[in-house]
């Protein structure tokens, strides 16, 4: 029982097989997390491919769901980082959908939620803004460095908003990242307490009686935890469009 | 995690107690098989998923552009066709009408010659037949006289017993006989 | 909810970039704590500055 209420118990990785190799300290070992993130890029590039494989003028159901899924991420890149920033359609079109199916993949029974480690989305979130700041000096040189200086400033303020724009420009990824993984973390940890108190209360004699109560907040929360799934995948693609864009524009 | 590295072991690593999430002891692991699995992602969307959608949704925006141009060319030939149409039928309708009008008028002409003849026929007739009458008058009048005469001098002679000069009765007769009468 | 977590994120990312910078800051020049408090400060407008402008209340700087 204790074991079943338990709500942190889900976010443990296991171990399956030995260890593949060691690099350094660190032991290679399959976890039930790679499986979901090997599994997630196959059911992702499965489902691309076969949507494609007709290439169909009257799209079926899978190519319109491909069809659907392209033109809504485009469309999140053209508006939020612009029309040049389709060259970096690829990445975002592949962190929207690896994000988005690991969220969803989390809130299968017994299902692990990868994203709710925060060592992946920061991981994503670093490429994210590594991919920002190597092509804003690639394309901009130093004036890329211009994105921490708002135009038409006094300088007395620029002592000031200088180290800001710099802290507001770090904690970029910090809140990409933990915005993602807290959201997950927190969603699964409620669903798993209230699940948990559903069951304890079922066991608990007389108390049983208003176990539905329970019941019914943990079916709100899991509808809930859907959309935020989809939600924050979503969120995760708009803001690395947004970022892209300074990589784009960084002037004023 | 060093000490679970025996056989596929089902059991997590609760020897650390750590929060999950945050045991750095899996970052290593982790973070490799993510660059693995989004690595291969990103290839595959970047190399092979995506430009086949791209090419999908642009070969269907160019036969939707292709569909659409053709449809206005046949649309802008049907309405000169029909305007051609309208056309022709507008310039067939007026030279009809001007057919019938002409021949209704040639006929209305025909018509009316052959009337104003008829009518010139019928006023000659008409004066000849009221000369025959005025001449028929005149003769039956003069035999009138004649009659007259002849009565006058077989009733004078009855009566008198004697036969009056032809010319006497003739006086007399002219006497009796209103001038407008004789004439 | 989503808006409003999104602009809590953005104000505590804010701090933690700030606080973090500040600890390694100190860590790298023995300054403890003073550039914790004064990048924490500095972090704490940067975390306000966020909110701002995810909040659309100043205009992004990018346009």
């Amino acid at each position: 029982m204790a074991e079943k209420i338990d709500p942190i118990h889900q976010f443990q990785l296991v171990k399956i097989g030995q260890p593949l190799f060691h690099i350094g300290g660190t032991e290679v070992v399959l976890t039930q997390s790679s499986l979901y993130m090997i599994g997630a890029v196959a059911l992702i590039t499965i489902v691309m491919l076969m949507g494609t494989a007709g290439r169909s003028l009257v799209p079926g159901r899978l190519q319109s769901l491909v069809e659907v899924m392209y033109e809504f991420v485009a469309s999140t890149v053209r508006s939020s980082a612009g029309h040049d920033g389709m060259k970096f359609f690829p990445l975002v079109f592949s962190l929207f959908m690896f994000v988005l199916v690991l969220n969803l993949a989390g809130m299968m029974p017994y299902g692990f939620t990868v994203t709710s480690h925060i060592i992946i989305t920061a991981a994503l979130a670093v490429l994210v803004i590594l991919t920002v700041i190597i092509y804003g000096f690639m394309k901009h040189g130093l004036r890329f460095l211009g994105l921490f200086a708002p135009s038409g400033m006094h300088p007395v303020m620029l002592v000031i908003l200088v180290p800001i724009e710099v802290i507001s420009f770090i904690s970029r990824p910090i809140s990409l990242s933990v915005r993602l993984f807290a959201n997950m973390l927190a969603g699964h940890i409620a669903l798993k307490i209230f699940a948990g108190f559903v069951v304890t209360l079922l066991g608990a004699g007389l108390w049983g009686i208003i176990s539905p109560l329970p019941l019914a907040l943990a079916v709100a929360l899991t509808a809930l935890e859907f959309l935020v799934a989809v939600l924050q995948a979503y969120v995760f693609a708009t803001l690395t469009s947004i970022y892209l864009h300074d990589a784009l524009h960084p002037g004023h | 995690m060093a000490q679970t590295t025996t056989a596929s072991t089902e059991h997590p690593a609760e020897a650390h107690g750590n929060f999950p999430p945050f045991d750095s002891h899996s970052f290593g692991n982790q973070l490799l098989w993510l660059a693995l699995a989004f690595g291969a992602l990103y290839v595959l969307m970047s190399k092979v998923a995506l430009p086949r959608v791209a090419a999908i949704l642009e070969e269907r925006h160019n036969r939707v552009a292709d569909d659409l141009a053709q449809a206005a060319k046949l649309k802008s030939e049907t309405d000169a066709a029909i305007e051609a149409y309208e056309k022709a039928l507008a310039d067939a309708k007026a030279k009809a009408q001007a057919i019938a009008g002409e021949t209704r008028d040639k006929l209305a002409a025909e018509t009316d010659a052959r009337r104003r003849a008829l009518e010139a026929d019928l006023h000659v007739k008409l004066a000849e037949a009221e000369r025959q009458i005025v001449d028929g008058k005149t003769k039956a009048m003069g035999n009138v006289r004649g009659i007259a005469v002849d009565t006058a001098l077989a009733i004078v002679e009855r009566l008198v017993g004697k036969t009056p000069s032809a010319d006497e009765v003739d006086a007399a007769v002219g006497r009796a006989l209103p001038a407008s009468q004789v004439q | 909810m989503g808006k409003a977590f999104r602009l809590s994120s953005e104000f505590i990312a804010g701090v933690i970039a700030g606080a973090g910078l500040g600890w390694g800051f100190d860590a790298l020049l023995g300054t403890r704590p003073w550039g914790m408090i004064v990048l924490m400060m500095l972090g704490f407008g940067a975390g306000i500055w966020n909110v701002m402008r995810a909040s659309g209340f100043v205009r992004p700087p990018n346009g």
